[in-house]
């Protein structure tokens, strides 16, 4: 891995030797940021907390990687709308060093974007004309362990700092001028499977982040770190180590039977105990919503360990396939859901919550924290106590849930992927709809014996394979969340992975594995715009504006998970 | 000229000194000790020999200390590793990682290596060992491999022959019949 991306930095190094050598001599030396010709531009703000809360209304920056704490994914400016989206042309093409997977949402603050690449690359670029202004490589340590390809989700801005979490598990925080290392903390150890690709976010001086290694045998954790020091506030650990069986769940959030024999599991945990708390896994993917009003911090927590195997981890396996409020001042346990109980598919809740607002059971509007899932539906709950409102209709087909993994493989649907995958929800506030990016994959389920390998190795107790002879495709689903129902669905050729954009203009954007780049009409789903970036398109698309021109962007890097067409753009548009 | 001096001080700039070092030690002791089967340059002299150039350093550590501890065997490998100690297995691993894998001359089937794809796609092997089997960490490189040694770790899986690897494999192998992996052997093999 290390050496492939040094191959490629060579290339690059190559290219630039033979085009200028005074570029190369400042090329890629990890650990340590580069400046092009090119010096910061003087718009670049400090990153106010004011600024940050204010992101709901705020038609310039995009300052969360998921749009505002809320990460409704909304950007309200309607410069860009329905009516004049089908004249979207590139502004520009920004092409990182690194050729490799791309889950990238930029941030941009006052026409300055900071947009990541796999292996912890950092880019500074005028979001105007795509000029470079300086170039950050993490030099990542001797080992390395993570699923599901070398991503990076993004960065987080506070102050004048930027804050990226890695993929050898560290927080890194720079100074967001220049791009030099301001100081770097260990969030865990990476050769006990801990790794970072997620978008940390920055509340009040708190570094919020989760953990990936859920398919490594973890112990799953949201921490807080000071932003100016990088010091551990708190941590909240995704696994108790009491009272992780739970209340013996017998069946699932939408009131299937999950077919566990859960006498044979009180056995297995009375004759075993319950220390294997300490490998169950339940990693938070996604960054975490913050509801300021009330100091609360959501997140959705991932897979038990091993993701198939459940006989040596009996239980309901809390806080794992669950979502989850904690206190954002002191890490302190608020309220969960569990949506899938000793989870035995990897059928868990990976993409990020959403704090948005949707009738209630009495049919009043009120504040609800909504989840999209691998399982395909859209979960709305109350915000203060997370107790389900409702559940949407199945965006995508379900077949034969929840029938038991076996050794020789069972057929289940939807496939490990989802459903909903990491892909963000974008939600359109007016409307009452989110929008969903659904993969359908027809997979075989299958189980295999398989003790606690130390950490240094993939630990998933078995296989999900696809089956070849059934079609692929993917799904944008738009859901009114104030009754559940299906308000209407787009279909595409290749599963969907990325997420999503709403916009003020009534539009939703979304990429495909293919490279095509979408728009859609937000009430309708009619696709109004599309435009092939050359890659896969598998990045949650922002959209930001400077001196009153709107721009929207995606990345055109592909997807490992998915061995979609790999690239090594950033590509950004604006209406002529 | 210009371009091969840009190369040399790149690759020098590129190289963490810490790797530099660790590498020197791994290729004196691969020298002694490994080159008689995998070459000196991790391009091994016979194809049930696996290549190690460009195998990821993680991997190449990871299997010298399962064979040291016993969860891997094979009675050539297991007395060579015996004695060496986890900083001479971690400066193998990164001496056989920075070496470049040269063409195995491998005469692939090319009806084989098509089918060989859609199995690997349904098995969803790049998940883990990424696109064109490059690999990553603890998950090997399989692309240029030797097809003998490819096909012989496959069906030492699906037998139970070779159980270190935390049944992940011996499960995607489990039910993919011996025709398959022979044509998935090839595609892999047929891989830069």
């Amino acid at each position: 891995m290390q050496l492939k991306s040094r191959v490629t930095a060579l290339a690059a190094a190559l290219t630039l030797a033979g085009l200028c050598s005074a570029a190369f001599a400042g090329e890629e030396i990890s650990g340590q940021s580069t400046v092009s010709g090119k010096p910061m531009s003087k718009n670049l703000v400090t990153v106010t907390q004011d600024l940050l809360n204010k992101s709901p209304t705020d038609s310039n920056h995009w300052l969360h990687s998921n749009g505002s704490y809320a990460q409704t994914r909304f950007y309200p400016a309607k410069q860009i709308n329905t009516s004049n989206v089908a004249k979207l042309r590139p502004a520009f093409i920004f092409q990182t060093a690194v050729t490799e997977s791309m889950e990238t949402a930029p941030l941009v603050v006052n026409g300055v974007m900071f947009l990541t690449t796999s292996y912890n690359h950092v880019y500074a670029i005028d979001a105007v004309t795509g000029e470079e202004f300086w170039h950050y490589k993490h030099k990542l340590g001797p080992v390395t362990t993570y699923c599901c390809g070398p991503n990076n989700r993004g960065v987080a801005a506070y102050g004048d700092l930027l804050f990226m979490g890695t993929l050898d598990a560290k927080l890194v925080a720079l100074d967001a001028k220049t791009g030099k290392l301001v100081w770097e903390t260990e969030i865990a150890d990476p050769e006990k499977g801990y790794s970072e690709t997620m978008a940390p976010t920055v509340v009040d001086g708190k570094v919020l982040i989760g953990t990936n290694g859920g398919e490594y045998g973890i112990r799953g954790f949201v921490k807080a770190f000071d932003a100016k020091t990088g010091n551990l506030l708190w941590t909240f650990n995704t696994i108790p180590e009491k009272g992780h069986e739970g209340v013996w769940a017998t069946h699932d959030a939408t009131g299937r039977d999950l077919l566990r024999n859960i006498g044979k599991e009180k056995e297995l945990l009375a004759k075993n105990g319950s220390d294997f708390y300490q490998t169950l896994g339940g990693g938070v993917w996604m960054t975490p919503a913050v509801d300021l009003a009330s100091r609360t911090v959501y997140f959705t927590v991932g897979n038990p360990s091993p993701d198939l195997y459940g006989d040596i981890r009996p239980g309901d396996n809390l806080f794992t396939d669950s979502i989850v409020a904690i206190d954002l001042d002191s890490g302190a346990y608020k309220s969960h859901f569990q949506y899938v109980a000793h989870d035995v598919w990897d059928l868990d809740a990976v993409s990020p919550p959403v704090i948005t607002e949707a009738r209630g059971k009495d049919g009043k509007m009120q504040k609800v924290v909504i989840h999209g899932g691998k399982t395909g539906h859209v979960y709305v709950h109350d915000a203060k106590t997370l107790e389900l409102i409702r559940f949407s209709d199945a965006m995508i087909p379900q077949e034969n849930m929840w029938v038991l993994p076996t050794a020789n493989g069972a057929r289940m649907l939807p496939g490990a992927n989802g459903g909903v995958e990491w892909s963000p929800l974008a939600v359109n506030p007016k409307l009452h709809m989110s929008y969903a990016a659904n993969l359908h994959q027809p997979m075989t389920y299958h189980v295999e014996e398989a003790g606690y390998p130390g950490g240094d190795k993939l630990w998933l107790g078995g296989a999900f394979k696809v089956i070849g002879a059934e079609k692929q495709w993917g799904r944008l689903a738009a859901v009114n969340l104030d009754t559940g129902k299906l308000a209407w669905k787009a279909d595409t050729d290749q599963p969907l992975m990325g997420g999503a954009l709403a916009t003020g203009g009534d539009l939703v954007f979304t990429g495909e594995g293919n490279g095509s780049f979408n728009a859609y009409d937000a009430k309708t789903g009619k696709k109004l715009w599309s435009f092939n970036v050359g890659a896969g398109a598998n990045s949650p698309p922002i959209s930001y504006s400077v001196g009153g021109k709107q721009y929207i962007g995606v990345a055109a890097g592909g997807n490992t998970q998915l061995d979609f067409k790999r690239g090594n753009s950033y590509v950004v548009f604006a209406l002529p | 000229m210009k371009h091969i001096l840009a190369a040399l001080l790149a690759s020098t700039l590129l190289l963490p000194t810490i790797v530099r070092a660790g590498a020197d030690d791994g290729k004196a002791i691969a020298a002694e000790v490994c080159a008689a089967c995998h070459g000196a340059d991790g391009n091994s002299v016979a194809p049930i020999f696996p290549n190690l150039a460009g195998q990821t350093a993680r991997y190449i550590y990871l299997q010298l200390k399962d064979f040291k501890e016993g969860r891997r065997k094979n009675e050539l490998m297991s007395p060579q590793v015996a004695n060496l100690s986890k900083q001479q297995m971690n400066d193998l691993g990164m001496w056989y990682a920075s070496q470049k894998a040269k063409p195995t001359g491998f005469q692939a089937d090319g009806a084989k290596v098509i089918e060989g794809k859609k199995v690997a796609d349904a098995a969803l092997c790049p998940m883990c060992h990424l696109g064109g089997f490059s690999g990553q960490n603890e998950v090997p490189r399989v692309a240029g491999q030797h097809y003998d040694y490819i096909l012989k770790q496959l069906m030492d899986f699906k037998n139970k022959r070779r159980t270190n690897d935390a049944g992940n494999m011996l499960s995607v192998v489990r039910t993919i019949s011996d025709e398959d992996l022979e044509r998935l052997a090839q595609y892999a093999a047929s891989l830069d």
